[in-house]
């Protein structure tokens, strides 16, 4: 439970953000950072728990067909990552107040979006079930995008499109690996899966195996997706110090180490974790080396050391896993410090480019100084926990097991890049150390800004004697990760063993190269560089966009028909194939016998239809579609439909008046029907689809008993809900769901109507003053009060006979819409109806008429009747809902009629129309 | 029977509105196939029984389900009418197509349209918020 607790606990503080923000500004974040702190607190509450080799649990029922869970546990592993999310995320909140201090970015948008972050991160280390983590992951990713493009900029939208464009393809593929381990396995249960590796086997296994490397590489930009990276620095330095530093780009190598349980042991998979991690961990601390600019030379390095990393996983002992686990604590904690400071810099000098910082530590001691023992952990300095760290990872590396040479080659490989990392870190402290200062006038940050990176800086090196602490928990970890034996005991001062020797070769060749930097720097120019990963992928997406607008082209026409003839032709086609496919039918269809009104209804039918096609005049062709509605509604009285027949009549009543109104200053006579040709084509379309719909129809339809589930309506339904009106029962008590999923169909379009006319206000100068009509303004008072009289009948009496909430809104509808005919500059009484409260009124009542049984201890929507004393009717939730109903149906037309009915604005200056732009 | 000629004729009849020029004519024809498809559900439930679900149930009542369906439809096709007509006054396709929203006025319209598109305080919104933040 205390997991759900820790995760409502972090979407709460979002939620809380803007409160703190309106109380504290931008020092919201020192609040948030204890919030984060307290998070972190009450999972560590469970440390003993999980050092005793228990776990803590929970989960419930999701999708039980499926048989998934929503299941969090936490193990060893888990915590340690949670704690890296919350701590360096406390961290970062503290940092932030002083940072977004000279920068124009909405601090409230970025908070927000952080600790939501940091909510999806927890959620996806402390998941139990494949799809929870599946949807964490996801969610990590977009978020990553929404603060990578924060604020809009133009220059972070390609990055930022980029990042999301490879996480989400790696998303993809964990989606598809863990789909075939369903499939497979037969569950989703994490848990299950990591216990019994056994269970998958053969191809399955090397599919779901590559899958998830895909999934874990491009997370944790390993090549050849590494590109996104760099390219996500753009963000803000926050964002790039917690994100793509410390915790997003870790959650691949959390996949990596969750699953080195199931593949242990196969030599692709180790392969291919060693050979891929190791290459990018080279070629990312080349390319840091390269650069001027400290935040891209950071984002190299963590390229680099996430390859580092994923290597050491591939090696896949208990040394190794140990080893993995530290250096993620160790690479969080130095690589958030000197992104931290590296902002500070930027903050305060302007300028991240390293040949322009000269001489820094003069102005900027205590920053220079910080600066320098975090690079110190990054090149594995003792006393450091990057010392501790990476002699770990060579000791591990020196074990791959596979042939003695292999474990030569990849603690060779292994050093390599440390040399090289030693050599970029030597080279970012010593930008900063050489010659005379550039800029004199540069000071110190406040304490409070310095402070976070401080704390980190000497946490991560105070870490390295006392690496002993962290011991039991790593150890855990690495068991849990792969249960085959206990990691060595982590200790500061091993000895002289092997791997302190190769710390020592890796100082001195580091010393030599920052030495020669100058021929290292002619020799890296001459170096061709990496094959362009990520033009490859931007070309290939203005491909894909390309072909798109190609497809789309014709759709692009002024006139709609070209591609509306398209999926007409279509049915016909369909219709002709089953007309030869299709020899045996069903027996007992085959259509109703007609009765001589039927012929009388079609007749009028054909003739209003034809008068219809013939007609110029835009007002005869709404008069005439009105007319064919309402003969319609007629037809629908007579076969047994009163309820359908009654709202049909009042939307085409209702329909005729919008049109009226929305077209008031529109042509009055409709467009030519165009060249004689393309009439004959169309009408030809017309007839082919009308006789495949007729053929359809007789075909298909026309059972001469009643359906099942209808006779079960007809006899139950009174029973069951106490109305009598089956068809109205149907709608509010048995299918509400269904029937409150329409009505915010009709909401969504009132809101829609809102914002389409948005800066075209109902203000009554728009309006001619001759809007006004006597007569209809007589009619309107007279009329209105009588029309809602019976709407409010209509409305009371829906469950026992014809009416309901549908019916009453329109008849409703029908007065707003004679008001506004009558009196466009608003009428009396009814305009001041609104329509966003009404839709947001009705989705509320209908909401909680849905709720309320389950407080009962019903299931959702079950109707519920309260009897009241005396000649009051009893109180429904049925009732309760059908006016949720009744409100949102009268948005939409108060909507409609309002927005569709105020004539257009006139035009502005047009200077200023071409500014907007 | 009959219902299949209804179906039909409103099918044929909207598919002819909906592939000429002019919107106003896509809507008309958009609402007669919506009420075409509405006979269709009616009829799938069969038209030989035609007594209201109202009073006591016999052998000729209707059958109440798809007529609660096409209940549900006829409001949803009344919302897309509606909004089809807010489309069609904003404008046929965005400033580029500077087609006349009904195929057969002045050029009056399609000026008001535009400037609409530009005072329209969500465009507005959106590049002030950019510009603000750059």
């Amino acid at each position: 439970m205390i997991l759900a607790v820790a995760l409502a606990w972090q979407v709460g503080l979002a939620a809380c953000v803007p409160l703190l923000v309106r109380r504290f500004g931008r020092n919201a974040g020192y609040p948030l950072a204890a919030g984060y702190l307290t998070g972190a607190a009450l999972l560590l509450s469970r440390l003993p728990v999980i050092l005793d080799d228990r776990e803590v649990a929970v989960a419930w029922r999701w999708l039980p067909g499926l048989e998934v869970h929503a299941a969090l546990r936490m193990d060893a592993l888990g915590l340690v990552f949670a704690l890296l999310a919350l701590g360096v995320g406390a961290l970062i909140m503290a940092y932030c107040p002083r940072y977004l201090d000279g920068t124009e970015v909405e601090q409230e948008r970025v908070y927000v979006t952080m600790t939501l972050f940091a909510a999806a991160m927890l959620g996806l280390v402390l998941a139990d079930d494949l799809l929870v983590l599946f949807v964490f992951w996801e969610l990590t990713s977009i978020l990553s995008f929404v603060l990578i493009g924060q604020g809009g900029r133009p220059a972070a939208t390609g990055p930022a499109v980029q990042a999301l464009l490879v996480t989400v393809a790696g998303g993809l593929a964990l989606l598809a690996a863990i789909v075939l381990l369903a499939v497979h396995v037969g569950t989703t249960s994490l848990d299950t899966i990591v216990a019994e590796p056994e269970r998958l086997s053969g191809g399955p296994a090397w599919v779901v195996g590559a899958l998830i490397i895909v999934a874990a590489f491009t997370k944790s930009a390993q090549l050849p997706f590494h590109f996104w990276l760099p390219g996500a620095m753009v963000a803000i330095t926050p964002v790039s110090a917690y994100l793509h530093a410390a915790t997003m780009v870790k959650a691949g190598i959390y996949l990596l180490m969750r699953f080195s349980a199931v593949f242990a042991g196969s030599w692709a998979w180790d392969g291919t974790l060693i050979a891929v991690g190791l290459l990018t961990a080279i070629l990312g601390a080349l390319l840091a080396l390269r650069q001027y600019d400290l935040k891209a030379l950071l984002a190299y390095s963590t390229v680099s050391q996430l390859g580092l990393l994923v290597g050491v996983i591939g090696v896949g002992t208990p040394a190794a896993d140990a080893a993995a686990i530290l250096y993620t604590v160790a690479h969080a904690l130095f690589k958030a410090t000197l992104f931290m400071l590296v902002g500070i810099i930027d903050h305060q000098a302007g300028s991240r480019d390293v040949r322009e910082l000269a001489g820094l530590h003069r102005v900027m001691p205590a920053t220079v100084s910080l600066t320098a023992l975090a690079a110190m952990s990054m090149a594995g300095l003792p006393p450091t926990i990057g010392f501790v760290g990476k002699e770990a990872i060579f000791e591990s590396l020196g074990e791959a097991h596979g042939g003695w040479w292999l474990g030569w080659c990849a603690a060779g490989l292994g050093v390599l890049a440390s040399v090289l990392t030693f050599a970029y870190a030597a080279r970012l402290v010593h930008g900063m150390v050489e010659g005379p200062p550039r800029q004199r006038q540069l000071r110190e940050p406040s304490w409070a800004f310095l402070a976070p990176a401080a704390v980190a800086a000497v946490v991560a090196t105070a870490l390295g004697p006392t690496v002993a602490v962290l011991s039991p928990l790593v150890e855990r970890a690495a068991n849990d990760a792969r249960p085959e034996g206990t990691p060595p005991y982590l200790a500061f001062w091993h000895g002289f063993t092997p791997a302190l020797g190769l710390s020592l070769l890796t100082v001195l060749l580091g010393v030599l190269m920052f030495l020669g930097r100058v021929r290292v720097d002619r020799w890296l120019r001459a170096v061709p560089t990496t094959p362009p990963f990520a033009e490859l992928l931007e070309r290939a997406r203005q491909a894909l966009l390309h072909t798109g607008s190609i497809v789309a082209r014709t759709a692009h026409a002024s006139s709609p028909a070209p591609y509306l003839a398209r999926p007409l032709l279509a049915a016909v086609a369909l219709a002709a194939v089953a007309a030869v496919a299709l020899p045996d039918l069903p027996a007992g269809l085959g259509g109703d016998p007609a009765r001589p009104g039927d012929w009388l209804m079609l007749g009028l039918l054909v003739t209003a239809l034809g008068g219809l096609l013939v007609v110029r005049s835009a007002l005869a062709a709404i008069g005439l579609t009105g007319v064919v509605g309402l003969l319609l509604s007629a037809w629908f009285l007579t076969v047994g439909a009163p309820d359908v027949a009654l709202t049909l009549m009042l939307v085409e009543v209702l329909t005729a008046v919008v049109v009226m109104l929305a077209l008031r200053q529109q042509p009055r006579r409709l467009a030519h029907v165009g060249r004689r040709v393309s009439v004959t084509g169309a009408a030809l379309l017309a007839v082919a689809t009308g006789v495949a719909a007729a053929a359809g129809t007789a075909v298909l339809t026309g059972r001469d008993r009643l359906s099942d589930p209808g006779r079960w309506y007809l006899d139950r339904a009174e029973e069951l809900t106490g109305g009598a009106n089956v068809v109205n029962t149907i709608l509010v008590d048995f299918r509400a769901l269904d029937t409150l999923g329409e009505a915010v169909v009709l909401a969504v379009v009132a809101l829609g109507l809102v914002r389409l006319a948005a800066g075209r206000p109902i203000e009554p100068a728009n309006v001619e003053p001759a809007g006004e009509d006597l007569v209809l303004g007589l009619a309107y008072r007279v009329l209105a009060p009588v029309m809602l009289l019976a709407s409010a009948v209509l409305f009371l009496r829906g469950h026992e006979e014809t009416g309901g909430g549908f019916i009453g809104a329109l008849l409703a509808g029908t007065a707003v819409g004679l008001g506004q005919l009558a009196h466009p500059g608003g009428a009396p009484l009814l305009s001041r109806l609104r329509s966003a409260p009404l839709a947001a009124a009705g989705l509320l009542t209908a909401t909680v008429a849905g709720l309320v049984p389950l407080a009962a201890g019903r299931p959702l929507f079950t109707p519920l009747s309260v009897a009241l004393p005396g000649p009051v009717p009893s109180l429904s939730t049925s009732l309760l809902f059908d006016l949720g109903i009744y409100l949102m149906v009268l948005a939409l037309v108060v909507a409609a009629v309002r927005r569709l009915g105020v004539p257009p604005a006139r035009p502005v200056v047009p200077s200023e129309a071409g500014g907007a732009r | 029977m009959s219902a299949a000629f209804v179906v039909g004729v409103l099918v044929a009849a909207g598919v002819f509105l909906l592939l000429r020029p002019g919107l106003l004519r896509v809507v008309l024809g958009f609402v007669l196939l919506g009420h075409a498809v509405n006979v269709v559900l009616l009829a799938a439930g069969g038209l030989g029984r035609r007594t209201a679900a109202l009073e006591e149930v016999g052998p000729d009542t209707a059958d109440p389900l798809p007529q609660a369906f096409v209940l549900t439809a006829i409001v949803i096709t009344f919302g897309i009418t509606i909004h089809l007509l807010g489309l069609l006054r904003r404008g046929a396709g965005g400033p580029t197509s500077g087609a006349d929203p009904t195929g057969g006025g002045s050029g009056t319209e399609s000026t008001d349209e535009t400037d609409d598109t530009d005072t329209g305080g969500d465009d507005t919104g959106g590049n002030g918020t950019v510009g603000r933040r750059r």
